[in-house]
């Protein structure tokens, strides 16, 4: 076999996989890592023959050169694809060629695929991985975990949350054993109402069997060892404001504050509260009350620094900027604000989630995009909106969908939104049709 | 083999030795990868190595040397990953060539494809008029950018709920108008900002308030929008492109009347630096509207017609349905509402009547007595042909050169199939980068016609 002339002193490297010569550069071989066996093949020259598919190498190659993944690779299973990438040590490319957060555009969304769940429970909620784009979902019992090319999957069994005492910290890549259960301290059986995590912490809300305390323990997320107790509201009386404890925790990044929600319906109409805490000094920043109009759902988004409600009697969004904190009605409604009859429940079951620079809110079983109009004024040019922010909706709603059930819950991970329905057993993945190759 | 005594030249893609002409490298341009890569340098007989996959160099080489992409690269390689390698070596103008559909033929265009939006699917709007054959779709309160080979370049979402009319006035940039909110609004596509609207007030008429706009055109000296206010007075404003203020008011009208209601359509003619509107009403009784002709520097009507009312008595009851410009030759085309008859007029030769009908008794065509749809309603012109729309049929005028009387012979034909005009009314026709794009009233998406000259084949063995 010839080897394509090149001069001695060039950093050109030739590599034999299968019978095949290849000839990349060193700069190519070194961008994969310094433990993949790319790198390694720059330095031993020994080992420049690889025992492997050339096919399959040709297009690890080619990612490895441009980025994005060549057409040919449809010939092959992404299954392939990723046990070659893990041999060579450079899945993370893949990943990054196949299901990065950049390749997400909200405005071109649309239902791709379905992910089928066994079984006869249909989800109750969702969580997206670490990184890539996968998805966790708890249905009945079970957890089944779907990584980031959503073609393998693990399911474990679990205990749930609200029934059961306690946080249990599941591992899963290792077969799915309780590596340690976490209890509200001094108070036994207490069930967990909402999880959170920041990069150095984990949040949990518990509230006690009796249903007359509750608080929101921080862990430390490395060791799982308590590190401080917050928002611990004990009931006297009929004060009912303290009784609601939090199911909704959030970590707001740019602020360094943990967002804890809670809310509760009782005859005379929905009330909660919005607080936001600082986990070191242990104090309350902010809080809202929410007497009228209560939140159905509440999140935050980092990237536009703003709180975003659907309220339960309206069905409309707000919004309130994070940096006005402290206001005394802060909500700005987005969308029409008409005086509406506290009996009316247009909110209720609708759910709200940010990604990137942009806010998803499902009403029954449609999603409304909300996205800001940025304004950038050229010369004197007059601006034309009155609004300070000017946020705008777009609904997803299609004919054809119109006869779906209600959306339960939606999360975000990678290039990728799930959604999940009432009484459906499957997911639904949403992506933009890539410009590059999709497998 | 032919005989080349030319200067050769190796390449080492990736490992593989690839061997050509000098010149045929040099065809792309100077500045270009390849290029470079082929002067004569030191290298000696060591081939150049360049750290790209083979397979797809390849098929840029087979582009360089034949100008057109090998039949089955189609299947083998995605547009996107040609697209990026064309880009690397620099010799994607030379690519955007070969992918670039037949000149588009009214009597031979097909239907290839429909773009949709994602969400809010209806175009409200779309223009794709200028020059570099990408597509701009208005649809709800967003507007998505399609770039020459058709792929989604981005979405953005305007300020607007419903946007109506949409120009193209830089590059990047679109005026949008809108008939539920006043104003003309700029919008920068390729940063996704809003940049600045432009209003018609006047201090002294407090009437003028909340004008709406119905049609924008764009020229070299700024952008022409009819804006419509409430009280229906109108007028024709020329917005500086710079500052965005208005530059001129020309052509106010009370719009009591149908002949004075606000126009619907503006084209720009730049070779005789006229502006061209119109509009038309249709009623139970049939169309009457007007084509108004202005020069804008001095703001005076140049010429102006209604209908009915004026021209031959014998097309009493067959006023005009849509009129368009073919800017090239200066040739004004109406399609008669009733009778589908073709209309035209130089615009360099206007009178009293400048008309000369064409009518064909092509019995393929359209019969007038074919009842329901009711009348002609679009009319575009591309590439000397003039396309119109009756209801959800689309025909083409497409002229023959007849040598013994000089005049060219025009004839009608179908460019669509039965089963094509029964999806729903054709609302807007526009041509670029020659591909027709159709959007129908109620139906989700812009369909895009294309003329190719390869047949499509059937086995049905």
């Amino acid at each position: 076999m010839n080897f394509p002339i090149i001069s001695p002193e060039s950093n050109v490297v030739s590599v034999n996989v299968g019978g095949r010569i290849f000839q990349t550069t060193k700069q190519t071989l070194t961008l994969a890592g310094t433990d993949s066996l790319f790198s390694r093949l720059v330095t031993e020259s020994s080992t420049r023959f690889v025992d492997r598919d050339p096919d399959l190498f040709s297009v690890l190659l080619y990612i490895l050169r441009t980025g994005n993944l060549p057409a040919r690779s449809r010939a092959f299973d992404v299954r392939d694809l990723i046990e070659e990438s893990r041999y060579y040590g450079i899945e993370s490319f893949l990943i990054d060629s196949l299901s990065n957060s950049s390749q997400f555009e909200a405005f071109d969304l649309r239902k791709s695929r379905i992910l089928p769940l066994n079984g006869r429970d249909s989800p109750s909620t969702i969580a997206p991985t670490a990184n890539g784009g996968g998805l966790h979902v708890a249905h009945g019992s079970k957890i089944t975990s779907f990584d980031w090319s959503l073609r393998r999957k693990s399911t474990v069994v679990a205990a749930g949350a609200t029934d059961f005492p306690g946080l249990q910290i599941i591992d899963l890549d290792n077969g799915g054993f309780v590596r340690t259960t976490l209890n509200w301290e001094n108070v036994t059986s207490s069930t967990v109402q909402a999880i959170g995590s920041s990069s150095e912490f984990l949040f949990t809300s518990f509230e006690s069997s009796r249903r007359n305390s509750n608080s929101i323990m921080v862990y430390d997320l490395s060791t799982l060892l308590p590190v401080s107790e917050i928002d611990h509201c004990e009931i006297y009386g009929a004060d009912i404001d303290s009784a609601i404890p939090s199911t909704k925790l959030r970590w707001i990044q740019s602020c360094n504050l943990l967002m804890v929600s809670g809310s509760h319906s009782s005859p005379s109409g929905v009330s909660g509260h919005v607080r936001f805490w600082d986990v070191r000094s242990k104090n309350m920043v902010w809080e809202i009350k929410e007497t009228q109009d209560c939140f159905s759902d509440v999140t935050v988004s980092d990237n536009l620094s703003t709180v975003f409600k659907v309220g339960v009697t309206s069905g409309e969004v707000f919004y309130t900027d994070l940096r006005s904190l402290g206001s005394k009605d802060p909500w700005i409604c987005l969308g029409e604000e008409k005086k509406r009859s506290l009996n009316e429940r247009r909110g209720v079951g609708c759910k709200i989630e940010s990604y990137g620079n942009h806010v998803f809110c499902s009403k029954g079983s449609g999603i409304e995009l909300w996205s800001e109009v940025i304004t950038g004024l050229v010369g004197n040019a007059s601006r034309d909106v009155l609004e300070e922010r000017v946020f705008r909706k777009n609904s997803f709603a299609k004919l054809a969908d119109s006869g779906e059930n209600k959306i339960t819950g939606l999360a975000f991970g990678g290039n990728r939104m799930f959604v999940i329905r009432k009484d459906q057993q499957c997911i639904e993945v949403w992506q933009s049709p890539s410009r590059g190759v999709s497998i | 083999m032919a005989p080349d005594d030319g200067e050769r030249v190796k390449l080492n893609v990736g490992g593989e030795i690839f061997e050509t002409n000098v010149s045929t490298i040099q065809s792309t341009s100077p500045d270009s990868l390849l290029a470079a890569l082929t002067i004569p340098t030191s290298h000696g007989s060591i081939p150049v190595f360049i750290d790209r996959d083979p397979e797809i160099f390849a098929v840029i080489l087979n582009l360089l040397r034949t100008g057109r992409l090998p039949a089955n690269s189609s299947g083998v390689f995605s547009k996107q990953e040609l697209l990026d390698e064309a880009l690397y070596y620099g010799v994607e103008s030379l690519l955007r060539s070969a992918m670039f559909p037949s000149p588009l033929l009214g009597i031979d265009a097909s239907l290839v494809s429909t773009i949709t939006p994602a969400a809010d699917g209806v175009p409200s709007a779309f223009t794709a008029t200028a020059g570099d054959a990408s597509l701009w779709i208005a649809h709800g309160g967003q507007i998505s950018v399609y770039d020459w080979s058709l792929s989604h370049s981005g979405t953005v979402r305007t300020h607007l709920n419903d946007i109506t009319s949409i120009c193209r006035v830089w590059a990047e940039a679109a005026a949008i108008g809108s008939e539920s909110a006043s104003g003309l609004h700029f919008y920068d596509l390729s940063g996704g900002r809003y940049v600045g609207s432009t209003h018609w007030t006047d201090p002294e008429d407090p009437r003028i308030h909340k004008a709406r706009v119905a049609a924008v055109a764009d020229s070299s000296g700024g952008v022409f929008a009819s804006f419509d206010c409430l009280h229906r007075e109108n007028s024709v404003l020329q917005i500086d492109k710079s500052t965005l203020q208005v530059a001129a008011v020309i052509g106010q009208q009370s719009g009591s009347s149908a002949k004075t209601s606000v126009p619907e359509k503006l084209r720009w003619v730049p070779t005789n630096g006229l502006l061209v509107g119109s509009a038309v009403q249709r009623g139970v009784f049939g169309c009457s509207g007007y084509i108004r002709i202005w020069d804008p520097r001095s703001r005076n009507i140049v010429w102006e017609t209604s209908e009915p009312g004026s021209g031959r008595s014998s097309r009493f009851g067959d006023a005009l349905a849509d009129v368009d410009v073919d800017v090239e030759d200066s040739i004004l085309y109406k399609v008669c509402s009733k009778s589908g008859d073709l209309g035209m007029a130089d615009l360099r030769k206007l009178g009293e009547d400048p008309w000369v009908y064409v009518s064909d008794e092509n019995p393929g065509a359209w019969k007038s007595d074919d009842g329901g749809g009711g009348g002609y309603s679009v009319v575009h012109c591309y590439r000397k042909q003039v396309w119109a729309a009756r209801g959800g049929a689309l025909e083409v005028w497409s002229s023959v050169k007849d040598n013994i009387r000089g005049d060219p012979i025009r004839r009608r034909n179908f460019v669509d199939k039965e089963e094509d005009s029964i999806r729903g009314m054709i609302s807007k026709i526009e041509a670029g980068g020659d591909r027709m794009f159709v959007s129908r009233e109620y139906m989700e998406g812009v369909e895009v016609w294309e003329s190719c000259n390869f047949s499509s084949l059937v086995s049905v063995e």
